[in-house]
Protein backbone atom coordinates (compact mmCIF):
# COMPACT_ATOMS: atom_id res chain seq x y z
CA UNK A 1 0.00 0.00 0.00
CA UNK A 2 1.66 3.38 -1.00
CA UNK A 3 1.87 6.24 1.51
CA UNK A 4 -1.16 8.35 -0.60
CA UNK A 5 -3.88 5.23 -0.02
CA UNK A 6 -2.81 4.83 3.92
CA UNK A 7 -3.05 8.92 4.32
CA UNK A 8 -6.35 9.11 2.37
CA UNK A 9 -7.27 5.77 5.24
CA UNK A 10 -6.25 7.37 7.95
CA UNK A 11 -8.53 10.78 7.14
CA UNK A 12 -11.14 8.28 6.88
CA UNK A 13 -10.84 6.15 9.95
CA UNK A 14 -10.73 9.52 11.49
CA UNK A 15 -13.61 10.81 10.55
CA UNK A 16 -12.20 13.70 8.83
CA UNK A 17 -13.12 12.61 5.15
CA UNK A 18 -16.87 10.22 4.21
CA UNK A 19 -16.51 7.25 2.72
CA UNK A 20 -17.70 8.45 -0.77
CA UNK A 21 -14.80 11.46 -0.43
CA UNK A 22 -12.37 8.57 -0.02
CA UNK A 23 -13.29 6.44 -2.55
CA UNK A 24 -12.82 9.46 -4.60
CA UNK A 25 -9.67 10.14 -3.53
CA UNK A 26 -7.93 6.57 -3.90
CA UNK A 27 -9.86 6.69 -7.53
CA UNK A 28 -7.82 9.61 -8.23
CA UNK A 29 -4.72 8.35 -6.74
CA UNK A 30 -4.96 4.89 -9.25
CA UNK A 31 -5.27 7.35 -12.27
CA UNK A 32 -2.32 9.28 -11.23
CA UNK A 33 -0.20 6.18 -10.31
CA UNK A 34 0.77 5.05 -13.46
CA UNK A 35 2.39 8.16 -14.22
CA UNK A 36 3.70 8.60 -10.72
CA UNK A 37 4.85 5.31 -9.64
CA UNK A 38 6.22 3.21 -12.83
CA UNK A 39 9.42 2.54 -11.35
CA UNK A 40 8.48 1.61 -8.04
CA UNK A 41 6.47 -1.38 -8.97
CA UNK A 42 7.90 -4.51 -8.66
CA UNK A 43 7.28 -5.94 -11.82
CA UNK A 44 8.45 -2.81 -13.40
CA UNK A 45 12.36 -2.57 -14.49
CA UNK A 46 13.97 0.48 -14.87
CA UNK A 47 14.97 1.64 -18.15
CA UNK A 48 18.81 1.68 -16.90
CA UNK A 49 19.15 -1.47 -15.43
CA UNK A 50 22.78 -2.38 -15.59
CA UNK A 51 23.76 -5.60 -17.81
CA UNK A 52 27.14 -6.16 -17.04
CA UNK A 53 29.40 -6.66 -14.37
CA UNK A 54 32.55 -4.83 -14.62
CA UNK A 55 36.02 -5.07 -12.97
CA UNK A 56 38.64 -2.22 -13.54
CA UNK A 57 42.34 -2.33 -12.31
CA UNK A 58 44.47 0.23 -12.42
CA UNK A 59 48.00 -0.32 -11.39
CA UNK A 60 51.28 1.19 -11.94
CA UNK A 61 54.23 -1.73 -11.67
CA UNK A 62 57.70 -0.24 -11.97
CA UNK A 63 56.70 2.73 -13.66
CA UNK A 64 54.40 0.86 -16.40
CA UNK A 65 50.73 1.59 -16.10
CA UNK A 66 48.35 -1.21 -16.67
CA UNK A 67 45.10 -1.61 -16.73
CA UNK A 68 42.78 -4.27 -16.47
CA UNK A 69 39.23 -4.18 -17.65
CA UNK A 70 36.78 -7.30 -17.47
CA UNK A 71 33.30 -6.97 -18.68
CA UNK A 72 31.11 -10.17 -17.68
CA UNK A 73 27.67 -9.82 -19.05
CA UNK A 74 25.01 -10.65 -15.91
CA UNK A 75 23.34 -12.88 -17.94
CA UNK A 76 26.27 -15.39 -18.16
CA UNK A 77 26.63 -15.16 -14.41
CA UNK A 78 23.09 -16.37 -14.05
CA UNK A 79 23.45 -19.06 -17.09
CA UNK A 80 26.83 -19.89 -15.10
CA UNK A 81 25.33 -20.55 -11.55
CA UNK A 82 23.25 -23.16 -13.11
CA UNK A 83 26.55 -25.01 -13.97
CA UNK A 84 26.68 -25.81 -10.39
CA UNK A 85 23.08 -28.03 -10.75
CA UNK A 86 25.14 -30.16 -12.58
CA UNK A 87 28.00 -31.27 -10.09
CA UNK A 88 27.93 -34.59 -9.57
CA UNK A 89 26.76 -35.13 -5.95
CA UNK A 90 30.39 -37.63 -5.72
CA UNK A 91 32.41 -34.24 -6.44
CA UNK A 92 30.29 -31.83 -4.24
CA UNK A 93 31.30 -34.76 -1.39
CA UNK A 94 34.99 -35.14 -2.20
CA UNK A 95 35.10 -30.94 -2.63
CA UNK A 96 33.53 -30.66 1.16
CA UNK A 97 35.89 -33.45 2.57
CA UNK A 98 38.59 -31.19 1.05
CA UNK A 99 37.14 -27.80 2.28
CA UNK A 100 36.68 -29.37 5.44
CA UNK A 101 40.09 -30.47 5.78
CA UNK A 102 41.31 -26.77 4.37
CA UNK A 103 38.93 -25.25 7.91
CA UNK A 104 36.39 -24.22 5.61
CA UNK A 105 33.47 -26.24 6.81
CA UNK A 106 31.19 -25.69 3.88
CA UNK A 107 28.81 -28.18 2.76
CA UNK A 108 28.33 -27.16 -0.84
CA UNK A 109 25.26 -29.65 -1.22
CA UNK A 110 23.16 -27.12 0.52
CA UNK A 111 24.15 -24.83 -2.02
CA UNK A 112 21.04 -24.18 -3.86
CA UNK A 113 20.90 -22.39 -7.69
CA UNK A 114 17.99 -20.58 -6.65
CA UNK A 115 20.51 -19.10 -3.94
CA UNK A 116 23.17 -18.42 -6.34
CA UNK A 117 20.66 -16.83 -8.58
CA UNK A 118 19.48 -14.48 -5.95
CA UNK A 119 23.38 -13.55 -4.79
CA UNK A 120 23.56 -12.54 -9.01
CA UNK A 121 20.34 -10.49 -8.92
CA UNK A 122 21.71 -8.29 -5.60
CA UNK A 123 24.91 -8.18 -7.38
CA UNK A 124 23.42 -5.62 -9.52
CA UNK A 125 23.58 -2.91 -6.65
CA UNK A 126 27.53 -3.84 -5.51
CA UNK A 127 29.96 -1.35 -6.42
CA UNK A 128 33.59 -2.19 -4.42
CA UNK A 129 36.15 0.70 -4.57
CA UNK A 130 39.70 0.14 -3.52
CA UNK A 131 41.92 3.12 -3.78
CA UNK A 132 45.75 2.51 -2.97
CA UNK A 133 48.38 4.25 -4.21
CA UNK A 134 49.99 2.34 -6.75
CA UNK A 135 46.41 0.10 -7.54
CA UNK A 136 42.63 1.02 -8.04
CA UNK A 137 40.35 -1.26 -8.08
CA UNK A 138 36.62 -0.82 -9.43
CA UNK A 139 34.14 -3.62 -9.15
CA UNK A 140 30.17 -2.26 -10.53
CA UNK A 141 27.63 -3.23 -12.22
CA UNK A 142 26.77 -1.24 -15.30
CA UNK B 1 24.54 -16.87 -30.10
CA UNK B 2 28.27 -15.08 -30.38
CA UNK B 3 28.39 -14.12 -34.02
CA UNK B 4 32.32 -12.33 -33.64
CA UNK B 5 35.17 -13.10 -31.43
CA UNK B 6 37.83 -10.19 -31.48
CA UNK B 7 41.32 -10.79 -30.19
CA UNK B 8 43.84 -8.20 -30.37
CA UNK B 9 47.46 -8.65 -29.11
CA UNK B 10 50.07 -5.72 -28.77
CA UNK B 11 53.39 -6.80 -28.17
CA UNK B 12 56.16 -4.42 -27.61
CA UNK B 13 58.94 -5.19 -30.69
CA UNK B 14 55.95 -6.86 -33.05
CA UNK B 15 53.06 -5.70 -35.18
CA UNK B 16 49.64 -5.72 -33.32
CA UNK B 17 48.05 -8.64 -34.23
CA UNK B 18 43.85 -8.22 -34.85
CA UNK B 19 41.93 -11.28 -35.40
CA UNK B 20 38.42 -11.31 -36.06
CA UNK B 21 37.14 -14.52 -35.74
CA UNK B 22 33.57 -15.20 -37.20
CA UNK B 23 31.82 -17.72 -34.86
CA UNK B 24 29.15 -19.32 -36.97
CA UNK B 25 31.57 -20.63 -39.92
CA UNK B 26 34.27 -21.52 -37.86
CA UNK B 27 31.68 -24.21 -35.79
CA UNK B 28 30.43 -25.82 -39.40
CA UNK B 29 34.21 -25.91 -40.02
CA UNK B 30 34.72 -27.73 -36.85
CA UNK B 31 31.38 -29.35 -36.84
CA UNK B 32 33.12 -33.11 -37.23
CA UNK B 33 34.63 -32.50 -33.57
CA UNK B 34 31.78 -30.43 -32.26
CA UNK B 35 29.61 -33.93 -33.07
CA UNK B 36 32.92 -36.09 -31.36
CA UNK B 37 33.12 -33.24 -28.54
CA UNK B 38 29.02 -33.62 -27.70
CA UNK B 39 28.93 -37.53 -27.97
CA UNK B 40 32.08 -37.71 -25.36
CA UNK B 41 30.21 -34.84 -22.95
CA UNK B 42 26.76 -37.35 -23.37
CA UNK B 43 29.15 -40.27 -21.96
CA UNK B 44 30.61 -37.92 -19.16
CA UNK B 45 27.34 -37.27 -18.31
CA UNK B 46 25.92 -41.06 -18.00
CA UNK B 47 29.13 -41.72 -15.90
CA UNK B 48 28.52 -39.27 -13.68
CA UNK B 49 24.80 -39.83 -13.64
CA UNK B 50 24.35 -36.02 -14.56
CA UNK B 51 20.84 -35.17 -16.67
CA UNK B 52 22.27 -34.79 -20.64
CA UNK B 53 19.88 -32.76 -21.52
CA UNK B 54 19.83 -29.80 -18.84
CA UNK B 55 23.80 -30.61 -19.44
CA UNK B 56 23.38 -29.59 -22.94
CA UNK B 57 20.27 -26.79 -21.99
CA UNK B 58 22.77 -25.47 -19.37
CA UNK B 59 25.95 -25.48 -21.80
CA UNK B 60 23.72 -23.38 -24.71
CA UNK B 61 22.41 -20.61 -22.08
CA UNK B 62 26.26 -20.23 -20.70
CA UNK B 63 27.36 -19.66 -24.97
CA UNK B 64 24.34 -17.42 -25.52
CA UNK B 65 25.05 -15.29 -22.64
CA UNK B 66 28.45 -14.57 -23.62
CA UNK B 67 27.43 -11.83 -26.46
CA UNK B 68 29.07 -9.15 -24.58
CA UNK B 69 31.97 -10.25 -22.86
CA UNK B 70 35.02 -8.52 -22.72
CA UNK B 71 38.55 -8.83 -21.52
CA UNK B 72 40.85 -6.10 -22.05
CA UNK B 73 44.84 -5.89 -20.22
CA UNK B 74 46.90 -3.52 -20.59
CA UNK B 75 50.52 -3.43 -19.56
CA UNK B 76 53.22 -0.79 -20.73
CA UNK B 77 53.03 -1.47 -24.07
CA UNK B 78 51.71 -5.02 -24.39
CA UNK B 79 48.11 -5.39 -24.30
CA UNK B 80 45.53 -8.05 -24.91
CA UNK B 81 41.84 -7.82 -25.73
CA UNK B 82 39.34 -10.79 -26.23
CA UNK B 83 35.48 -9.03 -26.96
CA UNK B 84 32.89 -11.53 -28.14
CA UNK B 85 29.92 -10.22 -29.78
Amino acid sequence: MNEQRRDVLDLLAEGKITAEEAEQLIAALDRDRPLAGTGSMPGARPKGRPKHLRVVVDTVEKGEPGRVNVRVPLQLLRAGVRLAALIPPQALGRANTELTKAGVPVDLTQLKPEQLEALVEHLEEVSVEVDQPDAKVRVFCE
Amino acid sequence: MPQLVTLRIRRPDRRPLRLRVPVIPVLVLLSPLLVLAVLAAAVACRIYRVSAVQALGTGLRVVSALPGARVDIDHGSTAVLVAIR
